[in-house]
């Protein structure tokens, strides 16, 4: 997240971004995890600042959100112009992400005022499971930032070696790779699959058996 | 995104920054556990095209460490650790490759220290505690890299076994591209040696040694570039399967993360390959250099790779390693 976005998001809980600015961040934010999880921890320091409970925190937030949304200058009078599914379906967002948020700052606020001062903090939340993606084919060099990342169609790609000798080299490196990785990579290894037609050509050593 | 999968998403933020314990100290203990345990578990490896389980039998014995890793899907492809030598069980290609390690490395030993040096190219945070469903408690640290020639994790420690009972995997941009997920685990210290006898009939596999021929010697070859805290950790020469001849393999690390460069002439009849290929988290990219072809493979982001790769140059040509300018690779 940059600076400018952090910025954004103070400028809107304090109720002094200009509503264009308001509602491009809207739109990320329903887009953009990372950035409603800082919201919701941007709107516990400051509820922590003001020394507020849970309830005034989380709807402060809702409400800024909530006004933000009916600022957008798209979605003036209502969501009646846009075609029946898509404006049901931006409504939704809009409103999901401002319960989102502020149920995400009630449930900090919730946690920091319920421990003790003599309690060592330990916070339990139900760990979750982001979507697993694939592994990006980008090998171009590293002179612009990370996102927004496009994955290449699988035909650009070019040919690299043949899987069976991906996994002889794996063989081979799985023993220098460190032991927070050694089980990933031997994971990769007895999962991949390995075309037999390319496996039959590993010629046989003269290795005795065990 | 529904209104029930965003108050969902939120839960799952309702973690707070570090408090009692540091990051590392997490990943110390967490290191201590995966090189004096010894146990046995089973495990979930999620990616984008699969989702696979597999059991790990762990043993540390007298100095001694085996390891066996047995996919648990209908190949019964089997991964047998004994100290240095490793042997990758393919029953479905009828196959079974010995490796043997060279001995002199560091590789294999405790986790690396976050400090100083590697605060260059990691961060480490605690950031709190989540309950996961299979073991309750456990604080949860993340290993964020601070370029895109790396990838990060999010590592969920166990509070009784300092074990790393879930770790996701993510690559530059945050996203999480492999998750390992502990759905039983047991510490054990008396794992007899007939559980890391493989399952597989050891008579109907041919058998392929891949072993080292000299280590440590003077590099023929070197790469001219390295990513910033990559440094050479092992040269050597040594034969690998389906290679004509012996390979030069080199391998670079940042303590974390390593990259190995396999350099060899061209098999005789066969076009040279040029791309890149993936296994897991694991990727491979191979160019030709000099008329020899090269190949990088390595637990990082695809660039990494072809960025060290497309640098090896004979060791009587190369000019010094360069690392790359550090102020061109943040995010």
């Amino acid at each position: 997240m940059t600076e400018r976005i952090k910025e954004q998001l103070s400028a809107f809980l304090d109720g002094e971004l200009p509503d264009p600015e308001s509602a491009l961040l809207l739109k990320r934010l329903e887009r953009d995890d990372d950035l409603r999880g800082a919201l919701s921890r941007y709107s516990l320091i400051g509820a922590v600042l003001r020394g507020e409970g849970d309830v005034p925190a989380a709807r402060q937030v809702a409400a800024r959100v909530s006004a933000a949304i009916a600022r957008e200058p798209t979605r003036t009078g209502g969501f009646a112009w846009l075609p029946g599914s898509e404006a049901l379906g931006r409504g939704v967002a809009g409103i999901a992400v401002a319960a989102g948020v502020a149920f995400g700052a009630v449930m900090l606020v919730q946690q920091v005022l319920s421990v003790k001062p003599e309690t060592p903090v330990a916070v339990l939340a139900r760990a979750e499971a982001p979507p697993i993606q694939p592994v990006a084919d980008d090998t171009g060099p590293l002179d612009a930032p990370a996102e927004p990342y496009v994955t290449p169609p699988a035909a650009a790609a070019p040919v690299g070696i043949a899987p069976a000798q991906l996994a002889n080299y794996l063989v081979a490196h799985y023993g220098y790779a460190s032991p927070l990785v050694r089980r990933s990579v031997g994971a990769g290894l007895i999962i991949s699959e390995i075309d037999p037609a390319l496996a039959e050509t590993v010629p046989a050593g003269d290795v005795p058996q065990p | 995104m529904s209104l029930r999968a965003s108050i969902a998403l939120s839960l799952g933020l309702a973690t707070l920054p570090a408090f009692a314990e540091s990051g590392q100290e997490w990943l110390a203990r967490m290191g201590a556990a995966l090189n004096n345990s010894s146990y046995v578990g089973e495990f979930v490896c999620e990616s984008a095209e699969r989702t696979e389980r597999l059991a790990i039998t762990h043993r540390v014995r007298d100095g001694v460490v085996s390891e066996r890793l047995v996919s648990l899907a209908g190949a019964g492809r089997e991964l047998v650790r004994e100290n240095d030598e490793v042997v990758a069980y393919l029953p479905d290609q009828k196959l079974a490759i010995i490796e043997r390690r060279s001995g002199r490395s560091d590789l294999m030993g405790a986790l690396p220290q976050f400090e100083g040096r590697m605060s260059s190219w990691y961060r480490v945070d605690s950031v709190g505690h989540e309950t996961l469903e299979d073991f309750g408690p456990a604080a949860v640290v993340t290993v964020r890299p601070l370029d895109g020639y790396r990838f990060g994790y999010r590592l969920w420690i166990d509070l009784d076994t300092h074990m790393p009972v879930r770790s996701d995997l993510s690559d530059g941009s945050g996203r999480v591209i492999e998750r390992l997920r502990f759905t039983r685990l047991h510490m054990d210290d008396d794992i007899p040696d007939s559980a890391f006898e493989p399952a597989v009939d050891r008579r109907k596999l041919r058998w392929v040694r891949q072993s080292p021929q000299s280590d440590d010697i003077a590099p023929a070859w070197r790469a001219t570039q390295v990513p910033p805290g990559f440094r050479l950790s092992m040269s050597g020469m040594q034969s690998v399967a389906g290679s004509g001849g012996p390979v030069n393999h080199l391998v670079y690390s940042d303590g974390l993360a390593s990259v190995s460069v396999f350099v060899q002439q061209p098999a005789a009849g066969k076009a040279p390959a040029q791309g890149t290929t993936r296994s897991g988290v694991a990727s491979a990219f191979t160019t030709v250099v000099e008329g020899h072809q090269v190949t990088a493979v390595g637990e990082v982001p695809p660039r990494t790779l072809k960025f060290i790769a497309t640098s090896i140059r004979p060791a009587g040509l190369a000019p010094d390693v360069r690392p790359a300018a550090a102020a061109d690779l943040r995010d």
